[in-house]
């Protein structure tokens, strides 16, 4: 391709137009993160650029002190030769896809997305472009989210259950997004809700954000839980911090719970379906809509996914130095 | 088929084995009994055979759902389970009224048997049509026969134990062998009495040993022990019901009447209502052989003459459990024994059927020494009875051990790898493994899947992910690169690995780290380990009478 708006360097994907990287690891100088998960907002570079909303959930992992700039949705900011705006992607809180245009050619990078409803963050939004980086991580037609509304009933329905029969639940969660979102869904009315500290550091952030989230209480020593809730990160699932709820029932709420193996693989009693990346027919919807002429995909099981789209006579390919697949953060 | 869905995925999310049985202690007394028997017949391990070949399916979901066929393989290999797959592919937003579980199968499964593509496209669509998202998985497991809920035969047992309020040994027996829908109901499984005509004829629920897992001397005196060599052939109950008739019962609970025509043809000399306990060995004239010469007789039905005559076995017995109709297990072993021992001295001495002899030591250090022998007997160890013991159904503890020889070790190098089943849907963990031949080549000797820790398991599949060199079929290749430790109990010939030969029990003893691949053990090695059988050909090793010459 001539010209490339983007291209992979070890860091990660550069703009040679604005000199900036996308979400990049090791040191750089300017870095526009996308959003404010660990694999993507790292700590260590000299300044950084991302969504308002993002901008609290980021210093949390890079420091206070760092050098953080925001710009807001749709606004259009230029950096050198390019011009760059922030999209909404649904994925966590402050999300965003970037839109990178360069000599009036458009390149997204899409970030974690999903196109399906979140209350606790921005919609997604679809931006039409030439080139779209997308992240492919539920890149099989097996995996198909239900509607969230029927996730959060199921999870409340087994909360009940299990208070009836004076056990504890504990639904693990990754701490950052799917924590809040599944603590958005919970009806309070069957019990006191408890989270971790991991997740209760980012109830705040939500909250000053205006997300409505339910009274989430500090575990203490002296907590009792048999009709409680607890949320927790799925790092705690072996550790001596859970040994605390007794027979305490274990749910995990992610879209890898959409296969039976990895639910028993953990030995979990339930697992809920319920995933902040886009599922398989979101992916196939999202990427015909940007009607760019090149995709590219990167974070997950892309070859499956860009034979799919080359046999429907689409330009697509695996981004150079992508990542292949990671079943942790979701 | 809705509670059944609902049985199935609550036994499916349950971890713990008592709840498991209460849940199916409440499907069992709620469900119509022409559902709750084909619950039985599956949970007591039978298929719904010949419905649809599993490559047909495939190829019809991937039409419905307008996927090409490779992209129903990708997800199969993600996933792990084939029906779990299709299941997940289709989905469903039928909304119709859910038929029985009986009806279903009748309805949907069985008439796809024998029929024409075109016929069974129509009718596994009908059913697409008509099939609840909750009962997709369920169904699809119905269709391609891999059923596994989570209940072994033994919790069935004891779930229908609970709702008859009989012995577990009883329903057992009930359940045990062959039967369908069509000929055993619920009315008789559930019945509160304990003996009926029918249940004559039957096989017993097998008494297995546990591994002796102490010091043998933890076990008290030697004299309240009785002492068998631990047989390597296919443990079996020889029944005779009388007039010459009766079966020969594996522990996989099949007939193996077919298999082993001689062994039946003792039963005109045996006495009705007659069961005894034992082992199917490979023996010729010149006495016990090893267990290759039994495979060439496994699965073979109705053999030849010629077969007959190269590849004899003979029954071992070491058990008595009924005669004359009386059923004896709850009579101490000693006192079955005598009685094994004057029916079988009764015996024409032709007859392909022996006795298990007693090793008749007078201390435990003896017995270890004389253990010693095992691997030049072709025997793997032995079997420790208390004398005062019951024959007790299933797994039992401190009255039935096996005392095995000492496993061989060799260091392995996996080499290509196949994804598991049930809790390791979606991992490589059916291993197969290579030692280095003369020329520095690995060649295969073994498959082995258990071993591993979870984590373990996990960061192997990582590895082998990252790792595969092609595909054969559901096999990858992988780089030679994991050395595992291997233990297993002696070698035999094998014309499936090109090493030409084949571990018996082989499993996974640690994984070493600690070595590369060029470090694995020998193919000599290996077959040095071989040579401890080589024997066999040529030496007797027991008399006519199945004595062991050694002794």
């Amino acid at each position: 391709m001539k010209d490339p708006v983007l291209v992979p360097r070890p860091e990660g994907l550069y703009c040679p137009a604005g000199n900036f990287y996308v979400d990049p690891c090791g040191k750089v100088k300017r870095a526009i993160v996308t959003h404010a998960h660990s694999d993507h907002g790292r700590p260590g570079h000299q300044s950084y650029l991302c969504s308002e909303t993002c901008e609290s959930l980021l210093r949390t992992r890079i420091g206070k002190e760092s050098h953080v700039e925001t710009a807001d949705f749709g606004k259009k900011v230029r950096i050198g030769d390019a011009i760059v705006s922030f999209h909404p992607a649904g994925h966590i809180l402050g999300s965003a896809q970037i839109r990178i245009e360069v000599k009036g050619r458009v390149w997204v990078v899409s970030g974690d997305y999903k196109p399906q409803t979140d209350p606790t963050c921005e919609s997604f939004e679809l931006v039409k472009c030439h080139v779209f980086i997308s992240e492919c991580t539920f890149g099989l037609p097996v995996y198909r989210w239900s509607a969230e509304q029927k996730i959060h009933h199921e999870i409340n329905q087994w909360w009940a259950g299990n208070s009836a029969s004076g056990h504890a639940s504990i639904l693990l969660a990754y701490s950052l997004g799917k924590a809040q979102r599944v603590l958005a869904g919970l009806d309070d009315s069957i019990g006191p809700i408890y989270a971790h500290s991991a997740v209760l550091s980012f109830v705040d952030h939500y909250r000053k954000a205006g997300v409505r989230l339910p009274e989430v209480k500090k575990i203490e020593p002296s907590t009792d839980f048999p009709n409680a809730i607890v949320v927790a990160p799925p790092a705690v699932e072996d550790s001596t911090w859970i040994r605390r709820f007794g027979h305490a029932r274990k749910g995990f709420a992610s879209g890898w719970m959409a296969i039976r193996g990895a639910r028993r693989r953990r030995n979990l009693d339930r697992g809920f379906v319920l995933s902040d990346h886009a599922d398989w027919d979101g992916l196939n919807q999202v990427i015909q809509g940007t009607e760019a002429e090149e995709v590219l995909l990167t974070h997950g099981d892309g070859e499956a996914l860009s034979r799919y789209l080359r046999e429907r006579g689409m330009n697509c390919s695996l981004l150079a130095g992508a990542v292949i697949r990671g079943e942790e953060e979701e | 088929m809705k509670a059944f869905a609902r049985l199935f995925h609550d036994l499916d999310s349950m971890t713990k084995t008592n709840e498991r049985i209460d849940r199916l202690v409440e499907y069992l007394e709620s469900a119509p009994p022409e559902d709750a028997i084909w619950v039985c017949w599956l949970l007591a391990g039978n298929k719904i055979k010949g419905a649809m070949k599993t490559g047909e399916l495939r190829i019809l979901a991937a039409e419905r759902v307008k996927l090409p066929l490779w992209m129903v393989e990708e997800c199969h290999d993600r996933v792990g389970d084939l029906a779990e797959t299709i299941s997940l592919l289709l989905g469903s937003d039928s909304s119709s009224e859910s038929l029985g579980l009986d009806q279903t199968i009748r309805k949907f499964i069985l008439p796809l048997k024998g029929r024409e593509g075109g016929e069974r496209r129509e009718g596994i669509n009908r059913a697409w049509d008509h099939l609840s998202m909750e009962e997709m998985l369920p169904f699809h497991k119905l269709l391609t026969g891999g059923f596994r809920m989570g209940v072994s035969k033994g919790n069935l047992c004891k779930a229908l134990a609970r709702v008859a309020k009989v012995e577990p040994a009883v329903i057992a027996q009930r359940i045990a062998g062959n039967w369908t829908c069509e000929n055993l109901t619920m009315r008789e499984i559930l019945n509160p009495s304990e003996e009926s005509a029918k249940e004559m004829g039957r096989p017993f629920p097998f008494c297995l040993a546990t591994p002796l897992q102490t010091e043998v001397e933890e076990l008290g005196r030697v004299e309240d022990w009785l002492v068998e060599w631990k047989w390597d052939g296919i443990r079996a109950q020889l029944v005779a019901y009388g007039g010459g008739r009766g079966i020969l019962w594996s522990r996989g609970d099949e007939a193996m009447d077919e298999s082993f025509p001689e062994i039946l043809a003792c039963l005109p000399y045996l006495p009705a209502g007659l069961c005894l306990d034992g082992e199917i060995l490979p023996w010729g004239r010149e006495g016990l052989r090893s267990f290759s010469h039994l495979q060439k007789r496994l699965g073979r039905k109705n053999p030849t003459s010629s077969i007959l005559k190269r590849q004899p076995v003979r029954f071992q017995a070491y058990d008595l459990l009924r005669i004359q109709g009386e059923d004896l297990r709850s009579k101490p072993l000693a006192e079955r024994r005598n009685k094994l021992e004057c029916l079988l001295g009764s015996l024409p001495k032709h007859l392909p059927i022996g006795l298990s002899p007693v090793v008749g030591e007078k201390s435990w250090s003896k017995l270890k020494s004389r253990r010693e022998e095992s691997r030049k007997r072709g025997v793997e160890g032995f079997m420790l009875k208390k004398r005062d013991s019951e024959y007790r159904s299933g797994r039992v503890k401190g009255s039935w051990y096996k005392w095995k020889a000492d496993p061989f070790h060799a260091d392995m190098v996996v080499v290509s790898a196949q994804l598991g089943h049930g809790k390791r849907a979606n991992l490589y963990t059916d291993y197969t493994l290579a030692v280095l031949d003369e020329a520095g080549e690995l060649v295969t000797v073994a498959k082995a899947y258990s071993g591993l820790t979870k984590e373990e398991m996990i960061e192997v599949d990582q590895f082998i992910r990252k790792n595969i060199t092609g595909k054969f079929g559901p096999v990858r290749g992988v780089r030679p690169k994991l050395v595992f430790e291997i233990a297993f109990e002696g070698t035999q010939a094998s014309g499936r690995h090109k090493s030409g030969i084949a571990l018996r029990f082989p499993r996974i003893r640690r994984w070493r780290k600690d070595k590369e691949p060029e470090e694995a053990d020998t193919l000599e090695t290996i077959r040095g380990y071989a040579g401890m059988e080589a024997g066999e050909e040529k030496g007797a090793k027991t008399d006519e009478d199945g004595n062991l010459l050694l002794f």
